[in-house]
């Protein structure tokens, strides 16, 4: 089922959820909205479930308006954080619930809740009661109850936030595959970028109540259209620098009191165009330590004094200050930084971004 | 009751803990026991004298005015019919408001705690306002509402002046501000995914209150139909300014009569009808300790 | 897609042209009414029970109404029956007599022993605590009739009062019959306050069992002694439970008679122990020389309804109403 968001808006006694939100859910595709709690992600998910009545704009199913239709009616099905499943009902009794409420026929109520529960892989605890289930088996169910009415459209409320750590890599997979095989419209909501990049087709990144940006993953991560992108998306986030962008006898440099980096023509040339100074940014792997592996180049250099070790097993992040910025980078364990040690940074440009201070919009992806 | 030795209290900063402890805790326990001993001494007294020929203070005397004087001859009115005509009106009064209760405050409190609607805040305002509000000033008007109900063809003669259905009424309407307040409560400590989920499952709001929401609420219920039980047992103000005469007299309405009613009163027998009555309460008292505490701190109304 | 669907896309998409939608204004109708629906058995009782009561007590104070006349119509008297009332002899000697009972019971009982007991019950161990407080619980759960029989019989003149056989000639004790003898107030407001002391009991117990245990560690590494942590951090805590047993507990002292109707009908003699509600309860049910006087009784009580009225507004803005009217997550669609 084809969704569509038409200047979808929410607001209570002048406290704004949702703000003019638009974008399109193409059939069978899987969308993320992803962004900090308080963003709105949930308010427009509960608008499209028919939870929460729209102050504004419109939701279409297939190009119908269903603003007015209620919950039950709008062939959905949802899977909260919480789980909501009713605690004294068996796995049985959560899973046929809806199907009860449609007045099935007995036989065919069993039939469809085993065979769920058997792709759901819990075909033998549907005599439980809830309270005797784990986690990742009460999310199961949850996930059960939703996809036993044969919904055109799966909502997800962030569903692996209450899992441990393990169990939300595996269930994560298990969901991405299950939306894969069955083909059904989804819409995933969480504060993970990474469950958002992994799982999504495309990712609706949301703050304080707009949308920011609506792309694939690797569009977010690469071209990112607003500050707020840039920054939220990626772990650790993307540098900023305060910097005037000028050509120079024939190079662009980005400059400012403590830096003086060369930028590739393509992307310096946009943010030249702006007046005065512009926000540049840079991500922690394109900053990287000297030394013999990677040397020094004259105009992409910049000398640092280490501040923070922090060591994540495979990599070190490094703190590190410039001109009082304070500043991330991701090195390899091998150069063995340490606190206090003089080093030259040595930077990748041909990734960087800039953005206008005041619009806080990209100047390269406009 | 078993009182089981459990956790040490707070420490002491004094400099010689243990002693001060002790004393403190003597002291404590002294003065707990010396403020609730009227208490304790007039239960005394209902016991000795339920069973006792007479008695003088808390001592049981015999016929010649020794101690003693033990006779079961107190529990004679148990073959009496009027006692057991009483007993069932109370168990009537009683259950009517439970049930009564109970269904307005749990429709009432859902509505109140989950539902949108226009009036909601004049609606929550009122039963708060109702909840603080002495219902007993208004027994005089109900009086005479009360009177017109009785006049309803049919029905009249069963929720009217005088009947047991028409004391049960008005208790009910006490009850209900503190009832829906109550659920209320409840309802508002669920999960609102649950009901979404629900919702979103196909169910209409009336199935959600009644199939899911219902049977998260139902300690609460029990803990409301309990007060209210109580209540309605003890009920003497309402029946006994709306009924007349025996045959609609409740329990606490009968004993109040066989005080005033025969002179000399025969304390004894009053007592041993007082101790009848208790029998439910004591069972509660017993076997609903927590739920009682609990429950009477949900607000209860009474001074 | 299911029909419904299809019906309500066409609908809401054709509304969604013109200004406000019909459908839209439909459904909203239709969700107020569900809540209503919720609401009728509580709509009924508190109509017929408070509302209607509440009007007809107030024209009932400008009636000469009375058993003697009550096949007549009414008969309206203008405000005579509230100059009657504050001209009556005994009008101070009752208003005296109900702001003592009140503010007597209010500050020995229902605040300050409940208070105290709140303090002792949860400074010793946790079980005997609890096992206090459900004894206290006692006098609360016993039927009024008995709970007064109890009383009287503890005030009982010789041979057959227990405090004068206890206590001869002590603290009043005159061999006769102390709560329609010697100390009759002394009974009115133990009674009262012995129920009353529990309330505030529970509630200050559970708000001074809920201050986190780490304040009260800092206190204790700080050097407080145990009376100083009561001072100067729990009580400054449960301010706010104190101001509602204060408020809640003024009305109900104010509006209850049932005890002393039960244990002194007002007496010994003319008016010592009678306040404000009993008088209006008298005046109504009582028949004096056969006559209830419902109207004169109703004068005293809406002026009680009046200052009842204002006591709940109080109330309602102790209870910090705005969080209690947050707004529903669920829009009915």
């Amino acid at each position: 089922m084809r969704v569509e968001l038409d200047n979808l808006s929410k607001a209570w006694d002048g406290v704004v959820g949702a703000d003019r939100i638009t974008l399109e859910v193409a059939d069978g595709e899987m969308v993320a909205f992803l962004g900090p709690s308080g963003c709105g992600k949930t308010t427009t998910l509960l608008m499209v479930a028919g939870i929460y009545r729209p102050t504004g704009g419109t939701i279409s199913f297939d190009g119908r308006v269903v603003n007015e239709v209620a919950p039950k009616d709008r062939g959905i099905g949802m899977v909260f954080q919480s789980y909501a499943l009713y605690p004294h009902m068996t796995v049985f009794g959560n899973i046929s619930y809806p199907l009860r409420l449609k007045r099935l026929e007995k036989g065919e109520i069993r039939k469809r809740v085993e065979q769920v529960a058997d792709m759901m892989g819990i075909g033998d605890l549907l005599d439980r009661r809830i309270a005797q289930l784990s986690g990742g088996q009460q999310q199961r169910v949850s996930l059960g109850r939703a996809l036993v009415k044969e919904p055109q459209l799966l909502l997800f409320d962030e569903p692996l936030s209450n899992l441990d750590a393990r169990l939300r890599l595996a269930m994560r997979g298990e969901i991405k595959r299950l939306q894969n095989d069955l083909g059904i419209t989804s819409i995933y909501v969480t504060h993970d970028q990474v469950e958002a990049m992994t799982m999504a087709d495309k990712i609706a990144v949301m703050s304080k109540g707009v949308l920011q940006a609506y792309d694939i993953p690797e569009a977010l991560y690469d071209r990112p259209k607003t500050l707020f992108v840039a920054g939220f998306v990626g772990n650790p986030p993307m540098n900023f620098f305060d910097v005037e962008v000028m050509l120079l006898g024939g190079e662009f440099h980005a400059k400012n009191e403590s830096l003086d980096l060369i930028v590739p023509d393509d992307r310096a040339a946009k943010a030249a165009a702006k007046e005065g100074r512009v926000v540049m940014g840079v991500r922690p792997e394109d900053v990287d330590v000297a030394d013999d592996s990677s040397p020094r180049v004259e105009g992409l250099t910049l000398s640092a004094k280490v501040e923070v070790v922090e060591p994540l097993g495979r990599e070190d992040l490094l703190g590190v200050v410039v001109g009082g910025v304070n500043v991330r980078l991701l090195v390899d364990k091998t150069k063995r930084a340490k606190p206090g040690d003089l080093v030259d940074l040595v930077f990748n440009m041909d990734n960087v971004q800039f953005f206008d201070p005041e619009t806080e919009e990209s100047l390269l992806w406009a | 009751m078993t009182i089981t030795e459990a956790t040490p209290p707070h420490h002491s900063t004094s400099p010689f803990p243990k002693v001060r402890e002790k004393m403190g805790r003597r002291f404590a326990y002294g003065f707990l026991i010396l403020s609730i001993a009227p208490i304790l001494v007039g239960y005394s007294w209902l016991v000795i004298a339920t069973f006792s020929i007479r008695t003088e203070g808390l001592l049981p005397r015999n016929a010649e005015g020794g101690i003693g004087g033990f006779t079961l001859s107190n529990w004679a009115f148990i073959t009496d019919d009027a006692v057991w005509n009483a007993m069932l009106n109370s168990f009537l009064i009683a259950v009517t408001m439970v049930i009564g209760v109970g269904v307005a405050s749990t429709a009432g409190g859902y509505a109140l705690s989950r539902m949108k609607f226009a009036g909601r805040k004049v609606f929550l305002t009122g039963t708060l306002v109702l909840h603080a509000f002495k219902a007993e000033m208004l027994l005089i008007a109900i009086f005479f509402v009360l009177r017109w109900l009785g006049g309803i063809p049919l029905i009249g003669g069963f929720i009217g002046f005088n009947s047991v259905g028409g004391v049960a009424l008005v208790m009910i309407a006490l009850e209900l501000p503190l009832g829906i307040w109550l659920m209320k409560g409840f309802f508002d400590n669920l999960p609102w995914d649950m009901e979404r989920a629900a919702l979103i499952d196909g169910a209409s709001r009336f199935r959600v209150w009644w199939q899911i929401m219902l049977p998260q609420v139902r300690p609460g219920l029990a803990a409301l139909s309990l007060f209210t039980f109580i209540s309605g047992w003890n009920a003497y103000l309402v029946p006994f300014t709306f009924t007349v005469g025996t045959r609609v007299a409740n329990m606490p309405v009968f004993l109040s009569q066989l005080i005033s009613d025969t002179a000399p009163t025969n304390w004894n027998l009053v007592a041993a009808v007082g101790m009848f009555q208790m029998i439910p309460l004591i069972i509660f008292f017993i076997f609903t300790q927590e739920l009682l505490l609990n429950i009477y701190a949900g607000g209860s109304k009474g001074t | 897609m299911t029909q419904p669907l299809e019906k309500e896309a066409q609908a809401g998409a054709a509304a969604g042209t013109s200004g406000v939608p019909r459908r839209t204004l439909l459904r909203r109708v239709r969700s107020t009414a569900t809540a209503y629906g919720f609401l009728v058995p509580t709509m009924a009782l508190v109509l017929t029970f408070f509302v209607i009561p509440g009007i007809l007590l107030l024209i009932l104070s400008f009636t000469n109404l009375a058993s003697v006349n009550f096949g007549d119509p009414w008969n309206f008297i203008g405000f005579a029956n509230f100059e009657r009332l504050f001209t009556d002899r005994f009008f101070p000697k009752i208003l005296r007599n109900t702001v003592f009972y009140v503010f007597t019971t209010l500050i020995l009982f229902n605040l300050g022993l409940a208070l105290v007991l709140a303090i002792v019950t949860t400074n010793i161990p946790r079980r005997a605590g609890f096992f206090f407080r459900l004894v206290w619980l006692l006098p609360r759960l016993t039927p009024s009739v008995v709970y007064i029989l109890m009383w009287r019989r503890i005030g009982q003149a010789e041979p057959y009062g227990i405090y004068n056989q206890l206590f001869p000639e002590f603290l009043g004790a005159s061999g006769g019959n102390l709560f329609l003898g010697g100390s009759p107030w002394t009974f009115v407001i133990l009674t009262n306050g012995f129920v009353g002391a529990s309330f505030g009991m529970i509630i200050f117990t559970s708000a001074l069992l809920s201050i986190p245990e780490d304040l009260l560690t800092a206190a204790k590494v700080d050097g407080a002694s145990a009376w100083r942590i009561i001072r100067d951090i729990k009580l400054p805590l449960i301010k706010w439970p104190l101001l509602f047993i204060a408020t809640y507990q003024t009305l109900s002292l104010l509006t209850s008679f049932e005890y002393i109707l039960l244990l002194t009908e007002g007496g010994p003699g003319l008016f010592t122990t009678e306040v404000w509600a009993l008088t209006a309860y008298k005046r109504a049910f009582a028949t004096y020389a056969g006559n209830s006087q419902w109207a004169f009784g109703a004068t005293w009580a809406i002026v009680l309804v009046t200052v009842a009225l204002f006591f709940a507004v109080i109330y309602v803005k102790l209870f910090k109403f705005d969080e209690l009217v947050e707004e529903p997550r669920i829009d009915n669609l």
